[in-house]
């Protein structure tokens, strides 16, 4: 998962990106209003953590400009004031959630995994596929009660097919999802971790009618299928 | 304070009040006026008339003194039938004559020959030492009691020991002093009716003289009940200055008031950025190395975090609470609230209900400090509830006074609530009844600090959803 983020102040903006990228996301990031609005209109991110109070351009109009053209990830905004005006013109605005400065990063990172679950339609915190679950709170995997260890880009990929699943996810997109924008993309990894992950689960589960498994879809990209 | 302005209306005295004064002293003066130049003219009047009157009855003395002469014996004689005027012979016609002899001593003898209109009467008048040729003027009372102007002269027979004889001629005065009543009493009815129509123009004048003050004074009740910010209207050029300067003070004082609360949000924001850095950095720390000093950073931050929201909230509404004219509808901030909650508790399903007012309800304050009183109980509601929340509005039906008008908002969960032990400790800053929900256990003391502030308050009590209901009842502000 690919979260941009918008924080002005360094100190801070460097804290949030270590717990984010300790959550096993993909950060993005940006200093000022004008940078935010070009990243969230081209880069396929999943979650914005967005400050209001940002130099350039504020953080209220670049919401509103992405959702005009009709960008619509979930959006969590900072405030620093404990101003409900800010807050319900954040939410009219197009926020889906927001967070009163200072706060506590568990719960920045818990807010942040509900409104991505519930983009992609999921109810539970913990995704279920068949006997492959995966806790989005904890970061842990497990093939029918066994733990699975994975590297953070097995994670990554896993994690973004979890929330998707019976869809069909191109390379490209979990290219995208996965490697930050500065990042020297090579789709061929996209293969391997795949290739590793479908090893390390298959190893656990007891036997293949009640497994999930990712497919490959040839020259389109891959779907994971529910038993 | 009475925030909504005015002082019961007391019996006006007169000096207190500009209209009364003004009318007072104009008929005063108005009055002084008519009663002089009623006593001038009416004066003038019986002069002119008593002058005629006079004048007219030197004519008949002097046609008197001419017919009289005397006889061989000395005694005076008059050729009655040569007087021209039938009143000489009329009885008690009003005008008459009248010879005197005159002793030595003075005291003589009156009516030696009389006018036939005296009859059987005579005039009798006090002795006078009248010198030769000099005529003297008197007012007596002749027959039947009639008032009467008298003139008298002496004369002198010809010849060595001639006697003095006094000539009287007499009129009455009643048709002259009857003339006179009539004209002061249409004089003074002239008047009164002149003192009337002056007396309503003094009104009139007053009245439409004042009227801009009146205006004036509908405008200031206007922004004292908040349904304007600014003194509305134009005004003459003696007042309009006046309201100019008002207006420019009310302006500052705005500007001023916004000036402050824009600092103290710079002040926050500055802060908090940085002690959110510090936390985050505490709670980094792994538990074993340097527990105790992540612990205290941890603590003071939430401490110096409280005290920011604190002072923050305050100081906002301290500045703004007593500022004239502000005014805020309540369903719309109440929707942009639920809009709020709606998003954030998405997951929760929560039914979050608004009982549509009546009437469209309006707070006599300022926008922020409605959104920050109803965010933090609307808040409050949504975390503890378990699938409802509901919310309703009303205006309070005036207890004491009409200009003290109130109006109340209710926010009910069904939530676990709060017994009654705790309710009071609730309201305690900085106290949380429960520290895993997060939250810095400010919100419902800011909502009873805030509510203090407008003149309002704020209750807790069970809610009829069985958890809890906290009842807000602020100043409300007219609609009109």
């Amino acid at each position: 998962m690919r979260i941009l983020l918008v924080e002005d102040d360094t100190l801070l903006r460097a804290q949030l990106r270590t717990a984010l990228q300790g959550a096993g996301y993909t950060v993005d990031e940006a200093d000022n209003g004008r940078d935010a609005q070009f990243l969230g209109e081209t880069e396929a991110v999943d979650a914005v953590v967005l400050d209001l109070g940002l130099p350039v351009v504020d953080g209220l109009t670049v919401l509103k400009r992405w959702r005009a053209e009709g960008r619509n990830m979930p959006v969590l905004i900072l405030t620093a004031r404990d101003n409900w005006h800010e807050k319900v013109a954040g939410i009219d605005a197009g926020a889906d959630d927001y967070l009163t400065k200072p706060f506590h990063l568990e719960e920045l990172l818990a807010r942040l995994r509900a409104l991505i679950r519930r983009a992609s339609g999921q109810a539970s915190a913990v995704l279920q596929c068949g006997d492959w679950s995966l806790d989005t709170r904890s970061g842990r995997v497990t093939c029918a009660g066994q733990p699975v260890a994975l590297t953070a880009h097995e994670y990554k990929v896993l994690d973004y097919l979890m929330h998707r699943p019976g869809v069909l996810v191109s390379r490209a997109e979990l290219t995208e999802h996965i490697y930050a924008q500065d990042f020297d993309r090579d789709s061929n990894t996209i293969e391997v971790f795949v290739g590793r992950l479908r090893k390390k689960l298959s190893s656990l589960a007891p036997s293949s009618s009640a497994s999930a498994r990712i497919e490959t879809v040839r020259g389109m990209g891959y779907r994971l299928v529910p038993p | 304070m009475n925030r909504q302005g005015l002082p019961p209306a007391a019996p006006l005295h007169w000096s207190r009040s500009l209209r009364l004064r003004l009318l007072a002293l104009t008929l005063a003066g108005v009055a002084v006026a008519m009663v002089l130049a009623g006593l001038v003219l009416s004066g003038l009047f019986r002069e002119h008339v008593q002058q005629q009157f006079q004048a007219a009855l030197q004519l008949q003395l002097d046609q008197i003194t001419a017919r009289l002469e005397f006889d061989a014996q000395g005694q005076p004689v008059i050729a009655a039938e040569a007087l021209s005027d039938p009143r000489w012979l009329k009885p008690y016609s009003g005008l008459y004559w009248q010879v005197d002899a005159m002793a030595p001593d003075g005291r003589g003898r009156a009516g030696v020959l009389r006018s036939r209109s005296l009859w059987d009467t005579s005039l009798a008048l006090q002795v006078d030492a009248l010198a030769d040729g000099a005529v003297h003027v008197h007012e007596v009372v002749g027959p039947q009691g009639a008032p009467l102007l008298v003139l008298e002269r002496t004369v002198r027979a010809e010849g060595v020991n001639a006697a003095r004889w006094r000539l009287i001629v007499a009129a009455d005065l009643q048709a002259t002093q009857a003339a006179t009543a009539r004209f002061t009493g249409v004089l003074a009815l002239s008047l009164a009716v002149l003192l009337v129509l002056l007396a309503a123009a003094a009104w009139a004048q007053v009245a439409v003289g004042l009227k801009p003050l009146e205006a004036l004074q509908r405008a200031v009740q206007d922004v004292q009940e908040a349904r304007a910010s600014q003194l509305q209207g134009s005004f003459p050029a003696e007042v309009q200055p006046l309201v100019d300067d008002f207006n420019a003070v009310l302006r500052r004082h705005g500007e001023v008031v916004e000036r402050a609360r824009t600092q103290a949000g710079n002040l926050a924001h500055a802060l908090k950025t940085p002690l959110a850095v510090l936390e985050n950095a505490a709670r980094a720390r792994p538990p074993t190395d340097g527990q105790e000093l992540a612990a205290l950073v941890r603590e003071q931050v939430l401490v110096a975090r409280r005290h920011i929201d604190w002072h923050l909230a305050r100081s906002r509404v301290a500045a703004s609470a007593h500022l004239p004219g502000q005014r805020t509808a309540l369903q719309p901030a109440l929707e942009g609230l639920v809009r709020v909650m709606n998003k954030v508790h998405a997951d929760r399903v929560l039914d979050i209900s608004i009982a549509p007012p009546q009437v469209p309800l309006f707070f006599a304050g300022e926008a922020q400090d409605l959104q920050e009183m109803l965010g933090n109980l609307l808040d409050n509601a949504c975390k503890w509830a378990r699938s409802a929340v509901r919310l309703q509005a009303q205006e309070l039906s005036p207890e004491v006074d009409a200009t003290q008008r109130q109006l109340v908002v209710t926010v009910e969960d069904d939530g676990p609530g709060i017994d009654a032990a705790q309710r009071a400790q609730a309201l305690e800053r900085g106290v949380r009844l429960d520290e895993t929900v997060p939250g810095t256990g400010l919100g419902l003391a800011i909502v009873q600090d805030l509510a203090a502030l407008y003149g309002g308050r704020l209750d807790l009590e069970p809610a009829g959803l069985g958890g809890l209901r906290a009842s807000l009842t602020l100043p409300a502000a007219s609609s009109g």
